[in-house]
């Protein structure tokens, strides 16, 4: 009787138990679930002449003091420098090529983000090379274009505003540059989501099937 | 504690494939049938508490509970943790394909560590003071060790050891503390409702039972 009594208190407590222990790892999945998990992203964007990173991990934590490393395409390092504050580092592009940028966090963390040489618009006041005559190049064609336009009595876009189509990109690049601003920081935003809810159901269901799979086999084995 | 891709060197990366390969095969050689389940569900546990973020310190880190999966499954925290780190790497892309081995390496080591060292302390027998300290022991041990070898799979790379352990320690302390209360709580919570589960030996006992026909 007495016996009961004790193994029923037991049990009581047990349950009990149980249930802070499932209250609280609910607590922790579900309130912590914006700020979750372990891993670092670096996103990279040109904007003009610079490049600016933003690096995170995942849950959007920002990632602090952490060395970047500027990569051309055939792996030597161009630069480095550290993400400050709001885990972010911006440089000057310092060539006209595929550029890799790459995060090194601490604990063995790393990210990379790849930057196609197409993406590096104004490279003029950059590399200085040969950009520069294209755009004379162009420049004259235009010239001799418009001449021939205003001789046959017609009005030209070049002459009327006076601009080369250089200086054209470089303005409409700029506006590009402040309107797709809001959404770069968008996509930087999205890019930090954490696991979803349908990723760990689904890993858990991977490891029940795998213990069905083992079970099934360990029982073919007993039967033989 | 996840290592990225991309960070260790093809040497240690072999290495750490090959040493969790025989912490593998051992686990699975000691794997009985009726253990089948436990396993399972401690590697579902292993799965699910990297995303439980512990926002302290100054890095970004989580819960691994590989104490826990120690003092209970010992070698065979091996395939459990192995499969746990696999999934994280398929689904949530933690860690990566490449570093599986060194990964599972620097958290089921510590495991088995922590379950020679402590599980003769987490048993049905034991004194409630000592069965307690024992387990927090067992998670707070476990989480260090791993924290260290993190830290020397960098060395081995060629990073400085004291700097980057330090950091490893360092941000990985908070983590200690919660993982060796969770394991007490949850060694604690095993002893009341399933002591099976805390005696390796249950299953012989199991299995010299008389087989009822299925059905």
């Amino acid at each position: 009787m007495c016996q009961n009594c004790h193994r029923s208190h037991r049990m009581a407590r047990g349950r009990r138990l149980f249930f802070c222990l499932l209250f609280t790892a609910l607590w922790l999945v579900f309130f912590n679930a914006p700020a979750l998990a372990h891993k670092v992203m670096i996103f990279a964007w040109v904007e003009g002449d610079t490049i600016h990173t933003q690096s995170k991990f995942s849950g959007g934590k920002r990632v602090k003091g952490a060395q970047v490393l500027v990569f051309d395409s055939e792996g030597n390092q161009l630069l480095e420098g550290k993400t400050d504050e709001q885990g972010a580092f911006s440089f000057k592009v310092p060539k006209k090529t595929d550029l890799k940028v790459v995060l090194r966090a601490s604990m063995g963390h790393m990210a990379e983000w790849k930057i196609p040489a197409e993406e590096i618009t104004a490279v003029g006041d950059v590399s200085g090379g040969s950009l520069p005559e294209v755009g004379v190049k162009v420049a004259t064609e235009e010239a001799a274009h418009s001449t021939d336009v205003r001789s046959s009595g017609g009005l030209s876009v070049p002459e009327t505003m006076g601009l080369s189509r250089q200086e054209v990109e470089e303005i409409i690049n700029k506006c590009l540059d402040r309107k797709l601003t809001p959404i770069i920081d968008m996509l930087v935003n999205a890019m930090d989501r954490g696991p979803k809810v349908t990723e760990v159901i689904g890993g858990i269901g991977y490891i029940f099937g795998l213990v069905g799979v083992a079970l099934y086999f360990a029982n073919r084995r007993k039967r033989e | 504690m996840h290592i990225s891709e991309g960070v260790l060197s093809p040497g240690v990366l072999i290495a750490g494939a090959g040493l969790t390969a025989a912490g593998v095969a051992v686990g699975l050689r000691r794997l009985e049938n009726e253990e089948i389940p436990s396993v399972g569900i401690l590697s579902a546990a292993f799965f699910v508490a990297s995303l439980v973020h512990v926002p302290v310190g100054p890095s970004s880190v989580h819960l691994i509970l590989n104490g826990l999966l120690g003092l209970i499954l010992g070698w065979k925290a091996f395939p459990a943790i192995l499969v746990g780190l696999a999934l994280q790497a398929l689904l949530f892309q933690f860690g990566g394909i490449t570093t599986l081995g060194v990964n599972t390496l620097n958290m089921a080591l510590p495991a088995v560590v922590c379950h020679y060292l402590f599980s003769w302390g987490v048993g049905i027998g034991a004194r409630r003071l000592v069965f307690i300290l024992s387990a927090f022991a067992g998670g707070c041990c476990a989480v260090f060790l791993s924290s260290m070898l993190v830290g020397f799979s960098l060395y081995l790379t060629g990073e400085a050891f004291l700097p980057v352990a330090k950091v490893v320690v360092a941000a990985h302390l908070p983590v200690m503390v919660i993982e060796g209360g969770l394991t007490a709580v949850c060694a604690l919570f095993l002893r009341q409702v399933k002591p099976e589960l805390l005696e390796g030996a249950y299953v012989p006992k199991l299995s010299s039972q008389p087989q009822n026909g299925s059905g």
